[in-house]
């Protein structure tokens, strides 16, 4: 009877627990209950008026059924109500009465009722007849209701309230009940109509609720508890059921009230109790709750939160694309393909990350390593690919689908599919994209050629987000009647959107499902990608395939791939993102491995960085935390012709893989240009070389003027140069490699920068850099102190200085190339010592005009020559230039970065007043020049690694004498015969000869063609350049101790070449400046 | 499209050029300054036919500077959407060609070239149809239909198709040759 109590109960009562009410069946007296409801409902009015969005939530759970199993009520207790009021009228004023000495429990209620006739002191009058009583509880808990329930007619909160007081009562008397059930259809009518009676008697009752009555309405501790019992997962429901069950079995011997069991709360029920030991006692034998369960109490504060929780529903639905959250997938795009509501598991479709051999391993029982780390990719499920690592592939049929199974893994289509809870996805914000959607695809096409497309694409714009979609928008429908109908948004309600379509004839707004709706373009409409991987790029649109636009990109000339659904038209024109932290797109940018570039795309995390790599494109992702600094100070640099080349300036390519291209530069770095083509459409149109492989486009050639002298360069830098162009000549005229020869005549500035020890005074034995010369003084800067001291030149030796001297006309001569050396020497001189102003950081402060003044740079004839003479150091003078992190080339540890792009190029063209200068020498140093040691008088200070370094001195002696000016090269990178060169006259092209006689000016006879069979000419020094070998050619070492020494380059790194040297067969690492290609 | 128009300019002259080449120095001034440009209203200034009028000039304070109001007629080039064009193309890669008509750049994307031709890398990149008959390579011209255009300040940069009737290769240099 109890049972079929309960149903016919539900109809009637169905309000009740979806308002979250707990079910407080059973005090033993009516007025606990009623009390315990208006406790209750006063959560709800707490909740739904000071909440407004718990009413929402409130439906929520409603719609989704709450969980919470109320204790028996039975509706018939209702006509009880009405029937039976004066049995019970009389009762309850009895238990009124006599409330004091009934229990504590009853104190308790009895104050709560206090409290309520606070606020309602009608009330209090009403209170003996037990009809009034009802009807007051009635109002009392209509009021809760109104506000909360609003359109729900049916919703009959006063019956509950009755039900509940009834219920109370059926639990006193368990028979009681049976009688009453007749009259159930009849006095749920009843009732109905007295409750909006009531209601519209006091309708505006419940607008005066204020605060402070909320408040008053809010759980105290003299109400009962609540607990939290931890019960089996997914057997909350269970539990709960059970719960009730147990108390229509037991009645009033459970002591609890209610029992609620809530579906984002996994793991607990929640139970309503005077008592833990109450709790206890209740959940004792039950099957899903163990006995060692934790109870807990929630706090009371806590407690209406418990109930007002918004439930979040997961709409899942078949074909919704979902994220993993957890395991080997996570991250990974999933299309749901089932959903079991009830077990809270669903079905999803992924892309297989499987590690066959790991399989196999497994299979063969073999030990399995730790965890791999290493997450396989994603690729499809091959059954044969299996099959062929022996792993056994069964086939099933489950539900008419057929799978293939390995082990418990079932596949399909290739496709793993997989059965997750619904806690290990998320379906909020998924948004694929498009790769990832197209690995879904791609197989699908592969199965049923392209139906797959559509499913996606339907399924996509479930995903999509709301509100989209913006007035003028062009739209097209894509689903109904009015399929494939175009037109324009015109306004966007909730779910619809108008549009005016773009037929004639057709009503001049229509309502269409956003959902059936999808954004339009035609080619050609200059676009700007809203969402997605691409979000900000804009560009055209150059083909529509369905939902899918290809559009070319503004800023990188490519193709993306977007949504129709991520883009809106527009006509700005932006490179997408174009700034991550403080780098912007094309801004040049240093990196922490002391490489730089050009930045040349901006993803959303990373940039693209054209590298400063002068032989080809070469361009690398970068993450913002990779690079060091923005490179923006302004630099210049020379050209092949030694024009000055500023930013700006439009330069042409003349050699490398983007020769002939031409724009202009936008950066310069170290002798490197960034040169902007518009015509090329790699790397945003940048495009990397050497400012000695270019030319500026106006520029004078000046090639043939260098023969002749500084003239050009005079001109052109002005008094600065033509000053030590006239302190050469005395000096030179002396043997400068005589070592007291250097102490006189010219010495004034060639000392400056030299490294020299002092003979006597209060600093004898002391070694100093000569940072001025004053008359008959020179300041010097000891070694070994932080200190300048001025001391008479008499008492200075410079024995020390010529090492230094090699090392510093090589470094500076070498210029770039060679920074190693110092970073490899700590001790040597060169190292800056003084924190102010070291000699380095002079050198690279000064403008290269000035170099001539600089005191470390021009300390000799053979330095001042090689300033006008070497454009190298011009093309890598931007080194020097102020705003250079000081000093840092110096101490970068990984010279080949910067340092390296100076490599063959500059030598060609530093290679020629080498040839000047020698070209005065006597020819009889030619043949004996091939690196002895004896010409480099210091040579055992010499740095095993600057061999370039060390060839220049030996010809300067001869040199000097003959071509004051122009002679005295320090590094004299003589041709040698038999080596190939690249013959380019001014005015000509260049051509390939072989070097088959070097006369004592310098100039030689070339034999074109590259074997050396064509004509026979004889050019200048400065026409002719070393071709560079590549690796594995036959090469000659041009200059150092091994000067004429024939081998094989069998390894580049950097700016060293590897080199077998053919006689010894030492392995050596040379400079590859010094390295000339052989004539086969 | 061309169109010979009147435009304006307010052109600011140096106090040096005051004397009886006034008129003359505004003019090749005028020229130097406009011829070239690019707006989007109006597309390229090719040339200037005429100097309408060049009004009275205000003497800008501080700086001596004269503006002068000047109105001239000149030759505009403006692409427009759907225009059907010849162009020499000047560069040809995986994902299309790049071609000139005057000052104009216009990519053909790969995507708007007809599918029956394909690209072929190599030393002259270019596009060919299975047979051969047809080639677009670097320097050969074509007809075009304008799909898009986009204006810089300095450019305007149109998109092109030739996946149309009576559109592609009219002049094939390869063929010539």
């Amino acid at each position: 009877m109890l049972t079929r109590a309960v149903r016919t109960s539900q109809p009637v009562r169905f309000g009740f627990p979806r308002r979250r009410v707990a079910q407080r069946s059973q005090s033993l007296l009516g007025i606990r209950v009623g009390i315990e409801l208006r406790f209750l409902s006063g959560i709800l009015r707490y909740k739904t008026t000071s909440h407004p969005e718990d009413k929402r939530g409130n439906r929520l759970s409603r719609k989704s059924k709450s969980p919470e199993f109320s204790m028996p009520r039975r509706r018939d207790d209702d006509d009880e109500e009405e029937y039976a009021d004066d049995d019970r009228g009389g009762k309850r004023g009895r238990f009124i009465d006599d409330a004091a000495e009934e229990d504590d429990e009853e104190e308790e209620d009895e104050d709560d009722d206090e409290d309520e006739d606070a606020y309602n002191p009608r009330k209090r009058k009403q209170r003996k007849g037990a009809s009034m009583f009802i009807d007051q509880e009635a109002i009392v808990d209509s009021d809760g209701d109104e506000e909360e329930e609003e359109g729900e007619d049916d919703f009959i909160e006063p019956g509950t309230d009755l039900v509940e007081e009834e219920e109370r009562h059926v639990h006193r008397r368990p028979f009681a009940a049976e009688e009453e059930e007749q009259e159930d259809v009849d006095a749920l009518e009843r009732q109905i109509q007295q409750r909006y009676s009531m209601r519209s008697m006091h309708g505006d009752f419940d607008e005066e609720a204020t605060d402070v009555e909320q408040q008053a309405l809010l759980p105290s501790v003299k109400d009962p508890k609540l607990w939290m019992v931890k019960c089996a997962i997914g057997r909350e429901r269970e539990v709960a059921v059970c719960l009730m069950q147990k108390y229509i079995d037991k009645g009033s011997e459970l002591q609890i009230r209610s029992a609620i069991a809530l579906d984002h709360l996994k793991n607990y029920i929640y139970v309503e109790a005077e008592k833990e030991a109450h709790v206890k006692e209740a959940c004792r034998g039950l099957r899903n709750i163990f006995s060692s369960a934790k109870i807990t109490i929630v706090p009371i504060k806590e407690m209406t939160e418990v109930l007002s929780v918004e439930s979040k529903s997961i709409d899942l639905s078949k074909d919704a694309w979902v994220r993993m959250k957890i395991g080997t997938y996570k991250g990974d795009l999933a299309k749901v393909v089932d959903v079991d509501n009830v077990r809270q598991k669903v079905t999803v479709q992924l892309v297989p990350r499987l590690d066959l051999q790991a399989i196999v391993n497994k299979l063969d029982g073999k030990e399995v390593g730790k965890k791999k780390t290493i997450l396989p990719p994603p690729r499809l499920f091959n059954a044969d690919e299996a099959k062929e690592m022996n792993i056994r592939v069964e086939r099933k049929r489950i539900l008419h689908e057929d799978y293939e199974m390995v082990g418990t893994m079932m596949f399909r289509d290739g496709f793993l599919h997989k059965t997750v809870s619904t806690k290990s996805i998320s379906t909020q914000n998924v948004q694929p994209t498009f790769d990832e959607l197209e690995k879904f695809q791609k197989a699908g096409d592969e199965m049923d050629g392209g139906a797959n497309a559509l499913r996606n694409f339907s399924t996509l714009l479930a995903n999509r987000k709301k509100g989209h979609f913006l007035k003028g928008d062009a739209v097209v429908v894509v689903r109904g009647d009015l399929k494939n109908l175009k037109g324009w948004v015109e306004k966007v309600d909730e779910e619809n959107v108008h549009i005016r379509p773009k037929l004639a004839g057709l009503p001049t707004t229509l309502a269409v499902n956003e959902r059936d709706l999808c954004k339009h373009f035609e080619p050609g409409d200059h676009v700007k990608v809203v969402s997605g991987a691409h979000e900000g790029a804009t560009g055209l649109v150059l083909k529509v395939e369905d939902h899918v636009l290809i559009i070319l990109s503004d800023a990188t000339r490519e193709d993306i791939r977007v949504f129709a659904d991520d883009v809106v038209e527009s006509s700005e024109t932006t490179s997408g993102i174009t700034k991550i932290g403080d780098y912007e797109l094309h801004d040049l940018v240093l990196l922490n491995d002391m490489s730089f570039g050009v930045i040349v795309h901006v993803e959303s995390e990373a940039f693209q960085v054209l590298k400063a790599v002068p032989e080809r494109p070469e361009s690398a992702r970068v993450r913002l935390r990779e690079i060091k600094a923005k490179l923006e100070k302004k630099a210049n640099a020379q050209d092949r012709y030694r024009n000055t080349v500023s930013p700006k300036d439009v330069v042409k390519i003349l050699e490398g893989h983007a020769k002939g291209k031409q724009g202009p530069v936008e950066h310069i770095y170290r002798g490197m240009l960034f040169i902007y083509d518009r015509l090329y459409n790699q790397n945003s149109g940048y495009i990397c070389a050497k400012a000695q492989a270019c030319v500026a486009i106006g520029g004078a050639r000046r090639g043939s003027d260098r023969n002749h002298g500084v003239a050009p360069l005079t001109s052109r830098f002005g008094n600065l140069r033509t000053s030590p162009g006239f302190a050469q000549p005395p000096l030179s005229s002396k043997p400068p490699r005589d070592s007291r020869g250097r102490q006189r005549g010219g010495r004034f500035d060639s000392l400056v920068g030299t490294t020299v020890k002092i003979r006597s005074g209060s600093f004898k034995g002391y070694r100093g850099r000569v940072l001025e010369v004053k008359g008959q003084d020179v300041r010097i800067e000891l070694e070994s102190q932080m200190k300048h001291v001025t001391v008479n030149r008499n008492l200075i030796t410079d024995t020390v200085s010529v090492p230094s001297f090699h090392r510093d006309s090589s470094r500076y001569s070498m210029g770039s190339e060679t920074p190693m050396h110092p970073s490899r020497t700590p001790l040597h001189p060169y190292m800056p010592r003084d924190p102010g102003a070291t000699p380095i950081h002079d050198g690279m402060r000064t403008p290269m005009r000035d170099r001539a003044w600089n005191p470390y740079a021009p300390m000799s004839p053979a330095r001042e020559n090689w300033e006008d003479g070497n454009p190298a150091s011009w093309g890598t003078s931007p080194h020097y230039q102020p705003g250079t992190p000081p000093a840092r080339p110096y101490e970068a540890p990984t010279p080949g970065s910067g340092w390296a792009n100076t490599p063959g190029g500059n030598y060609s063209d530093a290679g020629t007043p080498r040839e000047n200068s020698y070209a005065s020498a006597p020819s009889p140093y030619l043949p004996s020049t091939p690196g002895v040691q004896p010409m480099t008088p210091s040579s055992a200070s010499y740095l095993p690694g600057t061999p370039g370094g060390q060839p220049m001195t030996p010809g300067n002696v001869g040199l000097d004498v003959m071509s004051p000016i122009i002679g005295s090269d320090g590094e004299g990178n003589m041709l040698l015969p038999d080596i190939l060169v690249n013959v380019c006259r001014s005015g000509e092209d260049s051509l390939i000869g072989v070097v088959k006689e070097v006369f004592s000016d310098g100039s030689c006879k070339v034999a074109l063609g590259s074997s050396g069979n064509g004509d026979t000419v004889t050019v200048l020094p400065s026409e002719v350049e070393m071709v560079v070998p590549k690796k594995s050619d036959k090469i000659k070492i041009m200059s150092g101790a091994q000067r004429g020494a024939t081998g094989k380059l069998i390894g580049i790194d950097g700016t060293d070449g590897i080199v077998k040297v053919d006689d010894t067969l030492d392995v050596k690492i040379l400079d590859m400046d010094i390295l000339a290609k052989l004539a086969p | 499209m061309f169109f010979h128009i009147v435009l304006e300019r307010n052109m600011q002259l140096h106090p040096r050029h005051f004397g009886p080449r006034l008129r003359e120095k505004l003019v090749s001034k005028l020229m130097k300054d406009v011829e070239g440009t690019c707006s989007g209203r109006h597309g390229f200034v090719v040339a200037i036919t005429g100097v309408d009028n060049i009004g009275k000039g205000l003497i800008r304070d501080g700086t001596g500077f004269v503006t002068f109001p000047v109105k001239y007629q000149c030759v505009v080039f403006r692409p427009f959407k759907g225009e059907i064009l010849e162009a020499v193309v000047t560069m040809v890669n995986k994902m299309g060609f790049f071609a000139e008509a005057g000052p104009v750049q216009i990519f053909v994307s790969n995507h708007l070239i007809p599918d029956d031709m394909e690209f072929h890398s190599g030393d002259t990149p270019s596009y060919t149809t299975a047979d051969g008959a047809v080639r677009i390579q670097k320097d050969s011209e074509v007809r075009l239909k304008i799909i898009g255009t986009r204006v810089d300040a300095t450019e305007i940069f149109c998109i092109g198709t030739i996946k149309d009737d009576f559109l592609g290769v009219i002049d094939d240099p390869g063929a010539a040759a």
